[in-house]
């Protein structure tokens, strides 16, 4: 007697069920939003995307949340912003680039490719423009304003929420150095006087800055680098191969000790060599994964298919090969973000980092006073906000990595 | 077996080449070049005469005026045991066997085999503590999560491995010297160096010395060195943690285990006996990751806790762009690593009886 099994009658069930599908075909959905949909289903991912976007809002409106600049002022009877005359073209190109991605992202009935387009054209355009006109007064001098308000010179002020920039040293305050938080200043103050809430969120440009910049450079240099070495083989394997390996036998603070003087010199471009520095050693690792994939791929039909086509080079590679190869050079950019974020906090705290700015690290860093004399404001805020953005990127970079392989999200 | 070795050995040598090299050009091409920062600290209040004075001292000594390439091959040349000898000028004598040195110092003017032989000792000390404990919780806590997977111990360890993993290394130790060992807030620990000022004169062992305790020599030590080694092995053992979990996991699964199981093996001895073993060479894989990257943490450690090991040597160096020191701490640095690596896949064949190299 067969028995019949009534799970064979009914359709096997649908591993990525769309809300309300019932028994309707799905509409096709893309592979990068089945993707995104998996990974972001997970609170850890959803928590750690919240925070990168809280930090990217802070780093966006910096000018406008802590400033010594007042937003407005009457002085002599005429009403004036002080700030708007103050902002940076930094500060100009961040919030155009802001807004214009706010809103090139809702507008969705326009193809995707044109908006991306656009908000490129749109981001060079204003770096451009605002590097060329937007010119603020080379010095500043924060005390105008208190002393303007005690005197009566200004009659009205209007300040944004924290009122003191990141590089306001308060000469016009005794002894501001280093003081606990205080309603004034509500994190405290650093070694230099400053105030510590203020230099934090300026910070947060450094840390996205080095984060993203450093892993684009990494993922582009790697994957040509294992591209290449992939797809061609032979003498080109070999040496890339010994260069690989060199570079991943070399302690990697080490080489970034041999850097230090680089930027030590040249304190103006000291973030950006540091980006470039940290991307480079760290596209070596990216290119043992792309030279893996690349390996297997570079018998499979579809490759042939690309080679008989008469196709360049380029186009068999980054076209035909890479989007096929790209899934663990995804997952890993995210563990590398992160890691970028450490290093940069490790050589600023070690006293060979950035100058000019204060990043995270550096305010970590003088936490541990001369004598033994300890500043806890300076030891939890900076480190609780470096622990959080790494945790962030981490938690995102799993969620990555299982959505991308079904295997190991069974096994987990 | 042995010829696997010999090669691997002698192929470490053109990879070292390629370190040490790397590493000298990008010293010497970087802005001030070799002993830059030397020079400058020397020669920072002087002018003219004596400026020129102090460099044609350095020149003569360190010849820091010779092509690059010339000065890295006489570094070559002084830590080879085959080579030209040298006469006080610096000039090459006779060819022959002569004993290999690592240079000296520009900055401390001391020989380099003496400071390494001085921090070397203690950097191993750190790691060598640290492995065995980063091994022994990353063990026990990721076969107790694969045992009850799914169970509260594993989901409170799901998150926090994560956590751990993220603690950034820098954070950890200022956060333990701020509120475990400053005199503002709870003073248990020391908050920087291996040992008190008047170690030197106590016993080995606790002692009751002169009507009170004494602690001695390695409790002090010991003592000295709980915080740091806290520092150091936070992350590797998060790290350690979910390897072993998943690989656990993994095997517990296989059609092995299952065959165990069936046949009325207990529990415990599958665990133990079945999947520990195999799940070994996911462990091993890791060793020779962790070695190289506790190195790199013991920098970090060396410097916040103030501890007079090969990483702060490496930092000073680097300040100074003392070129003896920088190559002498990347040799080490990278033996260590490429030993590791082949000790790593000596392993694999001990772990594995299928894997063979011959």
């Amino acid at each position: 007697m067969t028995e019949i099994n009534v799970s064979m009658l009914t359709p096997p069930a649908d591993p990525y069920p769309a809300p309300n599908a019932g028994y309707v075909v799905d509409a096709p959905v893309s592979f990068t939003r089945k993707v995104l949909r998996l990974t972001f289903e997970r609170i850890g991912a959803q928590l750690g995307l919240a925070w990168i976007v809280l930090i990217m809002v802070l780093a966006v409106f910096a000018p406008l949340l802590a400033n010594s600049h007042p937003l407005a002022m009457k002085s002599n009877g005429q009403w004036s912003s002080p700030l708007a005359r103050a902002l940076t073209p930094t500060d100009v190109t961040l919030l155009i680039t802001f807004f214009a991605a706010l809103i090139l992202w809702r507008l969705k009935r326009i193809r995707r490719a044109t908006r991306v387009w656009t908000f490129i054209g749109i981001v060079i355009v204003a770096a451009a423009v605002s590097y060329f006109t937007v010119k603020p007064p080379l010095v500043q001098v924060y005390d105008t304003y208190r002393n303007g308000l005690v005197s009566g010179e200004i009659s009205k002020a209007i300040f944004v929420p924290i009122h003191y920039s990141p590089d306001d040293h308060q000469r016009d305050v005794e002894d501001a150095r280093l003081k606990a938080p205080t309603l004034v200043h509500p994190m405290g103050t650093t070694a230099d006087s400053a105030d510590l809430a203020s230099n934090m969120i300026y910070a947060t440009r450094i840390a996205i800055s080095i984060g993203f910049v450093a892993t684009s450079v990494a993922i582009v240099m790697g994957v040509v680098m294992g591209g290449l070495m992939g797809y061609l083989g032979g003498w080109v394997d070999l040496i890339g191969m010994r260069l690989v390996e060199i570079c991943e036998s070399i302690p990697t603070l080490v080489l970034l000790l041999a850097f230090v003087s680089m930027f030590q010199n040249h304190p103006d471009q000291a973030l950006y060599i540091m980006m470039v520095v940290i991307g480079a050693l760290s596209s070596f690792s990216y290119a043992e994964f792309v030279r893996a994939e690349f390996l297997s791929l570079r018998d499979r039909d579809f490759v042939h298919a690309a080679q008989a086509g008469g196709l360049p080079l380029w186009s068999i590679l980054f076209k035909h090969m890479l989007p096929n190869g790209m899934s663990p050079v995804i997952v890993n950019a995210s563990f590398g973000v992160a890691g970028a974020i450490l290093i940069e906090t490790t050589l600023s705290f070690l006293g060979i980092g950035l100058q000019n700015e204060s990043s995270w690290g550096s305010l970590l860093e003088q936490a541990l006073g001369a004598g033994g004399n300890v500043f806890w404001w300076l030891a939890v805020y900076p480190g609780l906000a470096i622990f959080l953005t790494v945790l962030a990127y981490n938690l995102i970079g799993e969620a990555l990595r299982d959505a991308l392989d079904p295997r190991l999200n069974k096994m987990a | 077996m042995l010829t696997y070795i010999l090669r691997r050995l002698l192929l470490m040598i053109p990879t070292l080449l390629g370190i040490t090299a790397l590493v000298f050009f990008v010293m010497a091409m970087s802005p001030g070049g070799i002993g830059g920062a030397a020079l400058a600290a020397a020669g920072g209040n002087v002018r003219g005469a004596e400026a020129a004075r102090i460099r044609a001292y350095y020149e003569k000594r360190y010849h820091i005026n010779r092509p690059l390439i010339v000065q890295y091959g006489r570094w070559l040349n002084e830590i080879s045991p085959i080579g030209w000898r040298e006469d006080d000028e610096g000039n090459f004598t006779t060819f022959g066997f002569k004993s290999p040195s690592l240079g000296e110092s520009m900055e401390r003017h001391r020989p380099v085999g003496d400071l390494i032989a001085e921090s070397l000792p203690i950097t191993l000390l750190l790691n060598f503590i640290t492995i065995p404990i980063i091994y022994a919780i990353g063990v026990w806590t990721g076969i107790r999560a694969a045992r009850h997977r799914g169970g509260a111990f594993d989901s409170i360890f799901g998150f926090t491995q994560l956590a751990a993993w993220s603690m950034p290394t820098v954070w950890l130790g200022v956060m333990l010297i701020t509120f475990l060992a400053s005199n503002q807030y709870l003073h248990l620990f020391p908050a920087a160096g291996l040992t008190e000022m008047n170690a030197s004169q106590m016993q080995f062992l606790p002692a009751h010395v002169a009507g009170h305790w004494s602690r001695g020599w390695l409790a002090d030590v010991c003592w000295h060195l709980i915080m740091p080694v806290i520092c150091l092995s936070f992350g590797a053992s998060a790290f350690l943690t979910k390897l072993v979990r998943g690989s656990v996991l993994e095997n517990l699964g296989a059609d092995y285990a299952r065959t165990a199981r069936a046949k009325g093996v207990a529990e415990n001895v599958v665990l133990y006996r079945h999947v520990f073993r195999n799940s070994l060479i996911a462990l091993i894989t890791v060793a020779a990751a962790i070695l190289p990257s506790l190195l790199a943490g013991s920098v970090i450690i060396e410097t916040i806790f103030s501890i007079p090991g090969m990483g702060q040597l490496g930092v000073e160096g680097a300040r100074f762009q003392d070129r003896e020191v920088i190559l002498a701490v990347t040799l080490i640095g990278g033996i260590i690593t490429l030993v590791s690596m082949l000790l790593r896949d000596i392993f694999y064949v001990l772990a594995d009886p299928r894997v063979s190299y011959d």
